[in-house]
């Protein structure tokens, strides 16, 4: 990756879940934090947003998700992002999940996943060294 | 506060005294830019006139709160002694403790189980995102959420399914039913008289509650459907039906609570919600309706949601002139009850003031909003439980220490002894008349935009809160704001308080997982076994009618409902009509 570019993030609200204070923060927060976001906006199907993800050329994907359906809609989007052939992209989670989906969560091919209380630096520089790394 | 001109300029001297010799040298002294607590004298609010701005408890302006004393205060020691709970939801006949989970059958089970440990209320109904949203449990959409957040429910079957916990001692003729439900309300108040009509129940025995407040669904909580003009017809037709065939049913319940939840700071919370009030208020008077007949019949929801104590109080005060006002000058009531913010709880911390991080704590917190409550004139609830961060549902332990919190405040502490305690403070007054203020010209703002409805078009609202909810996290991460074992005091040494929960599941999670596909079976049996023709044409019929904007929708409703059409066949005819609401982005 040309160092350039900015980092590209998709911040997405799978599901009907209508809870989007944290997405919403958290875009704000990495747009301030240099980085290319776009946010989907509530209620977006799996296959729309591994659709965006390609579309945008996305470097992660964040799934903000408080509905307690987050582990039936994390799979579904990895399944999606495979027909789409972009399961390299790699996937954060956040939002109201229970300690122990978080292991699942992370056994599926999850990143990472921040809960509340974390501060947006902290999923920056995250993001970061994961970039970097890759 | 009823201080002389000459009585005030001499405390304005003493005062400014008082700044010259003592305070300005301490704040030299501690090296500081200014002093870090704020006292207050008559000379705070010269222009303080007590009959118009708080006159007594129960009449307007209500500044000092609803009445004299509350329902659950005339009995509260009585009570005690006796060991009935005149605190906990579902005394006197109303709904109980917001509950749903899984499948209908699941939920009857769980509100007969919730019986036999004392509830004694109606059904306080949480319905799923799915049903929330208009869809079926068999919808692509619908996946992961059936039975989630709430209860499932696709047909008038299913509804009848959760009321057969509700009979007899507790049918729908003595119990009242609240229902968290928005976009597709008046489908479910369409089944509620279809029920009684089944029950040979007269339809003006209802009582109850649904939330039917769609427009704070577009700045907060999300569970839209259609935009919001078409939107603002389904409420007219609601309120329209209500008030000509369910008397006691409370029309609408508007939410304070969530646009706080969302991000909205105070005064965005007081000015949203009243702009959107308003909106309500006006529908109903376009709709020829009487302004002292339907007022009375709106409800809010918890206003407040932070950890501010004084703030929240004068919140609390500032709201109830505001609303008393604007019902009263704005569209000329006459009848005192539709003036009152009639609300089940009043100031409390909210659920965004809890922490996953050392999540006792929120005990303590929950204690701080209930201590807010009891001093604005309403049940000191100490709420939420300690647990509601962890994303597990409410522990039946965490449940009772909050109920238990709740019940130290009222018995030991006597928090609810006082009418408004804070009257006349210099302080609290000043604060009032600020918050009052503020609110007041941003309501303003929106009136010029055209009102609650323009404003939300254009994304004013929903934008607003974004911009400050992320305000806020920028005052956490930079220590701005501080929050205990969040963004400070978390060093080593520090002590984990960990947290067990001893008792079973309120929600069965095993029920939970296997709702979406015991809910899709019923599904495909209920299609099989009704009758097409009768769906087909119920559903043709409500399509006519939502092409005539003058028309009421509520008799094909229940037309429908009755030919057994599940939701999203209803909600599917109306978004064929009516299009479905854009969500905003950033």
């Amino acid at each position: 990756m040309s160092s350039d570019r900015k980092i590209r993030v998709l911040v997405a609200k799978p599901g009907l879940d209508g809870h989007d204070r944290g997405a919403r923060v958290v875009a704000y927060g990495l747009r301030d934090a240099g980085f290319e976001v776009i946010y989907t906006g509530l209620r977006q199907s799996p296959e729309q947003i591994a659709a965006a993800a390609v579309q945008e050329d996305v470097d992660v994907i964040g799934l903000s998700i408080l509905s307690g359906a987050h582990l039936a809609l994390t799979r579904k989007v990895f399944e999606k992002l495979e027909a789409e052939g972009a399961e390299d992209i790699p996937i954060l989670v956040g939002g109201l999940i229970p300690e122990d989906d978080k292991s699942a969560l992370q056994e599926m091919g999850v990143a990472e996943v921040f809960t509340a209380g974390t501060p947006i630096s902290s999923i920056a520089s995250f993001i970061e060294s994961r970039i970097a790394d890759a | 506060m009823s201080e002389t001109h000459d009585d005030l300029e001499r405390i304005a001297e003493a005062e400014e005294q008082w700044r010259r010799d003592v305070l300005e040298p301490r704040v030299k002294r501690f090296q500081l830019e200014q002093s870090p607590t704020r006292f207050y004298t008559p000379t705070a609010n010269r222009d303080f006139d007590f009959l118009e701005k708080v006159g007594f408890p129960g009449q307007y302006p209500f500044t000092a709160g609803n009445n004299p004393f509350d329902f659950w205060r005339a009995h509260a020691e009585a009570g005690a002694k006796l060991g009935i709970r005149p605190d906990a939801p579902g005394g006197g006949g109303g709904a109980g403790r917001y509950s749903g989970y899984g499948t209908p059958e699941d939920y009857r089970d769980y509100q007969l189980r919730m019986q036999s440990l004392g509830s004694r209320g109606g059904p306080n109904v949480a319905f799923d995102l799915v049903t929330q949203c208009g869809y079926d449990s068999d919808s692509p959409n619908a996946l992961g959420e059936v039975g989630r957040v709430g209860v499932a429910l696709d047909s008038f079957r299913d509804f009848q399914v959760i009321y057969e916990a509700f009979t007899g001692e507790r049918d729908i003729d003595k119990v009242a039913s609240n229902f968290t439900i928005n976009a597709p309300a008046a489908v479910i108040i369409a089944m509620y008289a279809a029920l009684a009509e089944k029950r040979g129940i007269p339809l003006e025995k209802l009582r109850g509650t649904p939330q039917n407040d769609i427009l704070k669904e577009f700045i907060a909580r999300g569970t839209y459907i259609y935009p919001p003009g078409p939107s603002m017809r389904l409420f007219r037709d609601t309120l329209v039906f209500c008030r000509a065939q369910l008397p006691k049913l409370n029309v609408t319940s508007i939410g304070g609570y969530h646009i706080r939840e969302a991000g909205a700071t105070r005064i965005q919370d007081l000015a949203f919600s009243f702009a959107i009030g308003c909106a309500y208020l006006q529908a109903g008077v376009d709709a020829g309706l009487e302004i002292d007949d339907f007022a009375p019949m709106f409800t809010f929801n918890a206003f407040g949601g932070s950890m501010e104590l004084y703030q929240e109080v004068a919140f609390q005060r500032a709201a109830r002139r505001m609303w008393a006002r604007l019902v009263k000058e704005r569209f000329g009531a006459r009848n005192p009850r539709g003036m009152m913010i009639r609300q089940p709880i009043a100031a409390h911390i909210g659920c965004t003031s809890t922490t996953l991080q050392r999540p006792l704590n929120n005990l303590a917190r929950a204690m701080v909003g209930g201590v807010a409550g009891g001093m604005c004139g309403a049940l000191p609830a100490a709420y939420p439980p300690f647990d509601e961060p962890l994303g597990l549902g409410h522990s039946l332990e965490a449940i009772q220490l909050q109920v238990d919190a709740t019940r130290i405040l009222i018995y030991e502490a006597g928090v609810a002894d006082v009418n408004d305690p804070w009257a006349g403070s210099y302080f609290m007054e000043s604060l009032t008349d600020e918050t009052e203020a503020a609110a007041q010209a941003e309501l303003d703002k929106i009136d010029g935009m055209g009102g609650a409805v323009a404003a939300i078009e254009r994304g004013y609202m929903q934008r607003a809160i974004a911009k400050s909810a992320y305000e806020r996290q920028k005052r956490i991460e930079s220590q701005e704001e501080l929050m205990v074992g969040v963004n400070c005091f978390t060093g080593e040494k520090e002590l984990e308080v960990s947290v067990e929960r001893a008792v079973e599941e309120l929600y069965d999670p095993g029920q939970m997982a296997t709702a979406e596909e015991r809910q899709c079976a019923k599904l495909a049996e209920l299609r099989r076994e009704r009758d097409g023709k009768e769906v087909s044409r119920t559903l043709g019929a409500l399509e006519a009618s939502a092409k005539d904007e003058g028309a009421n929708l509520m008799p094909d409703l229940i037309e429908c409902v009755k030919s057994e059409s599940t939701i999203q066949e209803i909600c599917d005819v109306l978004r064929g009509v009516f299009g479905e609401a854009e969500p905003v982005k950033l």
